[in-house]
């Protein structure tokens, strides 16, 4: 029989269940803290917050969010400055490590100790509101540096073993145009990081602080093991190029440019290599991530292989820490190109190039797949209206939208979907209360979701009308290149926006603007991306085209001609002519070439046929004789 | 004799306790439930109970019911029948609903939108629009409203959700959409969502009216059936319901509008222990209780349970106002099972009651937590007051092999199952808690249920929680909380004012109406008017916060006073519930106002028990496993045995039918003087 026992235990199956399961409902409750007690809606609805939990080696313990890191410090601190109630802060793109891309993200760490140990860290870092620079919302689509962008903050600290350092707070509170959202989503932050450190306080006296250290390699041996065994394997071996763009600086005038990556796959390991990324952009979307070997970037794109589990449930149950880092590695071109750009560069718009990070992942393990992977999807945009005579009246309504999400093999994608966990939109009730707008139309985008055996998730199509004067902001990408398609999927729509002013013109806007005048009683129309399709959309089953169609999700010409389904509307519900569906899509299939792997659209399209594409030495176009692996069956 | 007969309707058995409200003499039975037509299980219990109580059908009093069929109608998704008419732009609005991806980062490549409520073929647009301070945009187009109406019937539509945008603001549309549905297709039930929410945020308020309209008839017809049949067996006497609010109403009240009974069943255990722990004197408890297949905890302030209007039933929000109560995937019939990474997991998974634990002997094959309670001896192999005998070898039996395969004692495979569990229920604690800003070190716990004893100390520890209540007859706490429920009903209006620029005449006004409202309604079921106090609160925050907090206003404050309260406590509740404030630096708006209308009802008396009888023997002992002490023998008591003063040092256990409490070392019971047994971890 077993000995009774008065010590610290030993890690067992049992401590490990208990401490993997208080560190995940750790971090739900640094979330909820964070949302209950911050101000700005950027904080509180759409979720554009995130929190971690760290060991003392500043290893990433949670999993839902990927987080900065604590590395800066480790680098400005170092170990002996390191105490107990201090409170680390930095947004400085270019001393966090890679961590932090962009200014407005201001980020809050805490080292946790028990019995004068250090055990690890907590952290939080939100989107703040605004954080100064050349135009409100501190993302000015024009900026040439980051001094341009806002108040740069390096690694300082914000307490120092627990007394606040006000001057600090001050200064960032004078920087900024919302002092007092920024004043109190700080606040709730540093409370809600505290809050976490206590519950890993709580397990190392339950547990013992080796026991608990002892748990946290556990943690992360089991994230890694979970890649190696079970998503790894399907993965074929071998080396694969793709690139994808961000089509527009804010800059120059627009033009693609290309982010390139190699992917190395062996048995047991990934090797992401970004030689061959074009420079870096005068203007704003640049990604400093060539710092600390790459971890940021690592952990940022680990998270998509979790597509190639057994079933989307497993996918979302494995939890991707630090372990990640056992599995992929990175490897950096020289200094001067968009994700190694060289000081001072300006980043605000870092999230094109963020998400067309995990879109290039996505693709790469397409063709190491056979193509199983999801479709192209873009997730983040921003867009806002603000005005007002006075800094007192000054106001700031500004959304961030999501787009379709990609078809896949096991479903067609989700509309509307954001990256961010747990976003939300802003309700016309609110919106209309607290703004002075009007949401005339809260839709979804018809035909905008590429057409796939699987289709793209549709895009929003919003109306909103302006009640009195104010100057529109628009920060989005793929206004130009579509969501690309997979294996023979279609691509997904642009964004757009416009402004109808009174006299019923309709004014384009360029997905890039700043402070662009719109007048009382106009209406600005949006519509989002749609998501890429996946699969040939004449293997669709002519049921499910009927049914969007029906709905007004897709339209009747596009069902004929992107899905070949022919339909009689003449009842209550479009009814499928299957006959007419039958010829139609023999003709559409002798008519069509062999389907690719890839469909980018048209813009892209263009730029290939008339000879804009090029490409660095030891590159070529990475689409080139990648064909749909259903082809064969469509030809059938 | 009267009897007062409480129903609690669950999805497996229905309790049914009766009460002698001369005497105070309480009767208690268990019934299996009748999910297909609930009416059948609860007019069965109503005799078992007479029975029992040796009672004539014409000798009742008042019937109370609480129930869990409407939560069950949601989660079997019965949807077919459901139709929706919003606001002409709007159709998409429950598609896009928040455009929310759950939980992790990168989901959004992987997840897929679940089924919504409303296929949207059967969701129509009607042309008009209010604005957001209630006045008419666009008048109403009628014929838009006969036309989507017509189209929906003809496409089977039977429950028909109306959700116009601002509503909250000003019903008129919707009002005049009620009116052309009762006239044109009079047999199809409506919900408005200016009656069932009216509150600002569009996507939760369709969702909420859609859940309402969703249960409307299956409510309507049971609860019908089951009130003529007793009215016919027993003449008119009161049948109440109780709401997710805690308060009960009649039941034609509740069927008018169901989304007010989702968490009937669960409410009635956290009134229940709300009771005893004001008996037992302790003002600010959690309760924990734990049932077959889930534990139920929820928090109660100063004796008075949280409510909250965030809740969701799977992923469907309902914003109607509710007791705090979070759900934990955590019973004594949860499986425990070891992943393919040989994690060792316990739950969500469960033997459910079919075919049960392995030590019931009925087909169960994997090990639950209550076969790890029975390994350890901290449960009996046969239950005291007869009935099963369980199967301790093979509960034993089934630890072996999972210690083998985890490579640990059988024994350890058996206390860390239970460790797990309460680590599950302490995740759940601190939702309601330390997500609230509140820490649960302060409370006392009352801990009820079939499986609540076996947990209360362990869980407790986890939290630094120094006191646990377990109130007789813990297995049937729900049914009796029914009997110590007030009328209750709550009313609530959108209306976003600044305070620079305020109106108090104005908003004075509306919250009047509430209150008028309120009287009005409650006296009609019968309260005296002397009897009915009117609670006003009001959701208030600094302007351009996205979230209100609820502020309290003090009783016996009217008129225009209750306005300025408002403004000035609402600084002082940020600071309690946020822990800063901005007074005197940022504007405040106010953002709904709300009454909350209690009819105080006769209440039985719980009466203290005879003192005296305090000390008793053991009638066993048991070798019983503890983690940080080994095999240990301790003393069996049977609670019967336990007279008012008696106290005993753990570790031991205290036996009683259906229920088993748990006493471990370094903890000590007592019993107070209405029969609760006091843990109290020893200092």
């Amino acid at each position: 029989m077993s000995k009774p026992r008065k010590e610290a235990r030993q890690l067992g199956p049992v401590e490990l269940e208990i401490i993997t399961g208080t560190i995940r409902s750790a971090e739900l409750e640094i979330e909820a803290a964070v949302e209950r007690t911050s101000r700005s809606p950027m904080i509180r609805d759409q979720h554009d917050y995130r929190v971690a939990l760290f060991d003392a080696r500043g290893r990433k313990l949670t999993g839902r969010s990927y987080s900065a890191l604590v590395e800066p410090v480790f680098e400005y601190f170092g170990e002996d400055d390191i105490h107990p109630g201090d409170v680390f802060f930095w947004n400085d793109p270019y001393n966090s490590s890679g961590g932090i891309g962009h200014i407005p993200d201001l980020c809050s760490t805490l080292p946790i100790f028990h019995e004068g140990r250090l055990i690890g860290f907590s952290q939080v870092f939100g989107h703040h509101d605004d954080v100064g620079g050349s135009v409100p919302g501190s993302l000015p689509v024009h900026a040439e540096d980051m001094w341009t962008e806002g108040l740069v903050i390096p690694p300082i600290k914000l307490y120092e073993r627990g007394k606040v350092n006000e001057a600090a707070f001050r200064i960032v509170e004078r920087n900024s145009r919302l002092s007092e959202h920024l004043r109190g989503d700080l606040d709730a932050e540093i409370g809600a990081a505290m809050l976490g450190s206590r519950r890993v306080v709580a397990l190392a006296e339950r547990y013992g602080a080796d026991t608990l250290e002892a748990a946290f390699d556990a943690m992360i041996e089991n994230c890694a093991e979970a890649i190696r065994r079970e998503l790894l394997p399907r993965i074929a071996d071998g080396v694969y190029a793709w690139e994808d763009y961000v089509e527009n600086d804010g800059v120059d005038a627009p033009r693609l440019h290309a982010m390139r990556v190699t992917m190395t796959k062996t048995a047991d390991r990934i090797l992401l290599d970004f030689t061959g990324t074009d420079r870096e952009a005068k203007g704003p979307i640049n990604w400093a991530i060539d710092y600390s070997d790459g971890k940021f970037v690592r952990k940022w794109m680990g998270p998509v292989l979790r597509s190639l589990a057994s079933s989307p449930e497993r996918a979302a149950e494995i939890d991707m820490n630090e372990g990640v880092l056992d599995v992929i590695d990175v490897k950096f071109p020289e200094k001067g190109t968009l994700v190694t750009p060289n000081f001072g560069k300006a980043t605000g718009m870092r999230f094109f190039i963020l998400l067309r990070s995990l879109g290039i992942f996505a693709a790469l393990l397409s063709k190491a797949t056979g193509g199983q992977m999801p479709a192209d999807h873009e997730t983040i945009r921003i867009w806002g209206l603000h005005g007002g005579a006075s800094n007192r009246d000054f106001f700031l309504f500004r959304e961030v939208l999501g787009g379709g999400g990609p078809g896949r093999p096991w479903a067609d994608g989700s509309d509307v979907v954001h990256i961010v966990p747990n976003s939300r939109n802003l309700p016309a009730e609110f919106s209309e209360t607290r703004y002075p707008v009007m949401v005339e139309k809260l839709g979804l985008a018809r035909d905008s979701g590429g057409a796939g055996f699987r289709r793209g998730g549709f895009g929003y199509d919003k109306r909103i009308r302006t009640l009195q004067s104010c100057r529109l902001l628009s920060n989005a990408d793929r206004a130009l290149v579509n969501t690309y398609g997979v294996n023979g999927g279609r691509p997904g729509s642009t964004y757009s926006i416009a402004v109808e002013d009174g006299g019923g013109e309709l004014r384009d806007i360029a997905g890039m603007a700043d402070n662009i005048e719109v007048p009382e009683g106009a209406t600005v129309r949006i519509r989002t991306t749609g998501g890429g399709g996946w699969g040939d959309p004449l293997l669709r089953e002519p049921d499910l085209v009927a049914y969007d169609v029906e709905c007004g999700l897709v339209s009747e010409d596009s069902a004929a001609e992107e899905y070949g389904v022919v339909l009689n509307m003449a009842g209550t519900r479009p009814e499928v002519d299957e006959a007419a569906t039958d010829t139609r899509r023999m003709e559409l299939r002798a008519k069509r070439g062999a389907l690719p792997m890839f469909d980018r659209g048209p813009y892209v399209e263009a730029a290939r046929a008339a000879g804009r594409l090029d490409w660095p030495e030891g590159w070529q176009d990475p689409d080139a004789g990648w064909w749909a692996e259903t082809a064969a069956e469509a030809a059938e | 004799m009267a009897l007062r007969i409480a129903i609690d309707t669950g999805g497996t058995f229905t309790d049914v306790i009766a009460l002698d409200e001369e005497t105070g003499d309480q009767f208690a039975i268990k019934t299996p439930s009748t999910p297909a037509d609930p009416s059948l299980g609860l007019l069965a219990g109503i005799d078992e109970v007479l029975d029992a109580a040796g009672a004539a059908r014409t000798e009742i009093g008042q019937i109370l019911h609480g129930t869990t069929t409407a939560t069950n109608a949601v989660l079997e998704h019965k949807f077919e029948g459901l139709g929706l008419l919003v606001t002409e732009g709007f159709r998409h609005l429950i598609e896009i609903a928040r455009q929310s991806v759950p939980d992790g980062y990168g989901n959004s490549f992987f997840w897929v939108k679940p089924r919504r409520l409303v296929p949207l073929h059967l969701v129509r647009e009607a042309a008009g629009r209010m604005r957001h301070d209630g006045s008419e945009l666009v008048p109403l187009d009628e014929e838009s409203v006969v036309a989507a109406a017509d189209e929906l019937v003809a496409l089977g539509v039977d429950r028909f959700a109306v959700c116009l945008l601002h509503a909250y603001a000003n019903p008129a549309h919707e009002n005049r959409v009620g009116t052309l549905l009762a006239e044109r297709h009079p047999d199809i039930h409506v919900s408005l969502s200016s009656v069932v929410l009216p509150e600002y945020r569009e996507y939760e308020r369709a969702m909420t009216t859609l859940i309402d309209v969703m249960v409307k008839p299956y409510c309507k017809t049971y609860l019908g059936h089951a009130e003529r049949s007793i009215r016919e067996r027993s003449g008119a006497v009161p049948f109440l319901i109780m709401q997710s609010n805690g308060g009960i109403v009649t039941s034609a009240k509740a069927a008018e509008k169901p989304v007010t009974m989702l968490v009937s069943g669960p409410a009635g255990g956290v009134l229940g222990a709300t009771h005893m722990a004001r008996l037992a004197d302790r003002r600010n408890v959690l309760t924990l209780d734990v049932g077959g297949t889930s534990t139920d905890v929820s928090l109660v302030r100063n004796l008075t349970p949280q409510l909250t209007s965030h809740a969701t039933i799977e992923n469907y929000p309902v914003k109607s106002p509710m007791l705090d109560i979070e759900t934990v995937g955590t019973g004594g019939g949860s499986l425990a099972w070891i992943d393919d990474y040989g994690a060792l997991k316990v739950g969500p998974r469960s033997a459910g009651a079919d075919p049960g634990p392995i030590c019931y002997r009925r087909g169960g094959t994997e090990p639950t937590v209550t076969d790890a309670g029975l390994a350890l001896g901290r449960l009996p192999e046969a239950l005291i007051g007869g009935g099963l005998k369980l199967d301790a070898d093979a509960a034993r039996a089934a630890y072996e092999e999972l210690g083998r395969k985890l490579e640990i004692a059988p024994e350890e495979a058996a206390a860390g199952v239970l460790e797990i569990a309460s680590a599950n229920q302490v995740h759940g604690i601190r939702r309601v808690t330390t997500t609230r800003g509140l820490d649960p070190g302060d409370y006392a716990m009352v801990a009820f249920g079939g499986a609540g004893g076996l947990f209360a100390a362990e869980v407790a520890d986890f939290l630094g929680i120094a006191t646990a209540v377990v109130p007789p007859n813990p297995g049937n706490l729900s049914a009796f909380g029914l009997h110590v429920s007030d009328v209750k009903r709550d009313y609530v209006r959108t209306c976003v004012r600044q305070q620079s620029s305020h109106d108090p005449d104005e908003l004075e006004a509306l919250w009047s109406a509430l209150e008028d409202a309120g009287r009005d309604e409650i006296a009609a079921e019968g309260v005296a008017r002397g009897a009915i106090d009117l609670v006003r609160s009001a959701d208030v925050r600094y302007v351009g916060e996205g979230h209100e907090v609820p502020v309290p206003i003090p009783p016996g404050t009217a008129g225009t006073d209750a306005v300025e309260t408002m403004w000035r406590d609402f600084h002082r509740v940020h600071e309690s519930t946020f822990g800063f404030h901005y007074e005197g630096r940022q504007d405040v708006e106010v953002v709904s106002l709300r009454v909350q209308a209690v009819g105080r009802v006769h209440r039985p008396e719980i009466r203290p028990l005879e003192s005296g009888g305090g000390e008793a023997a053991p009638v066993a002992n048991r070798r019983v496993y503890w983690r940080d002490g080994g095999w240990i023998d301790c003393g069996i008591w049977r609670r019967g045995d336990l007279g008012v003063g008696a106290a005993l040092a753990g570790p031991a256990i205290v036996e009683e039918y259906g229920s088993t409490t748990v006493v471990p070392d370094s903890w000590q019971l007592t019993v107070d003087g209405y029969g609760n047994l006091i843990l109290e971890k020893s200092s």
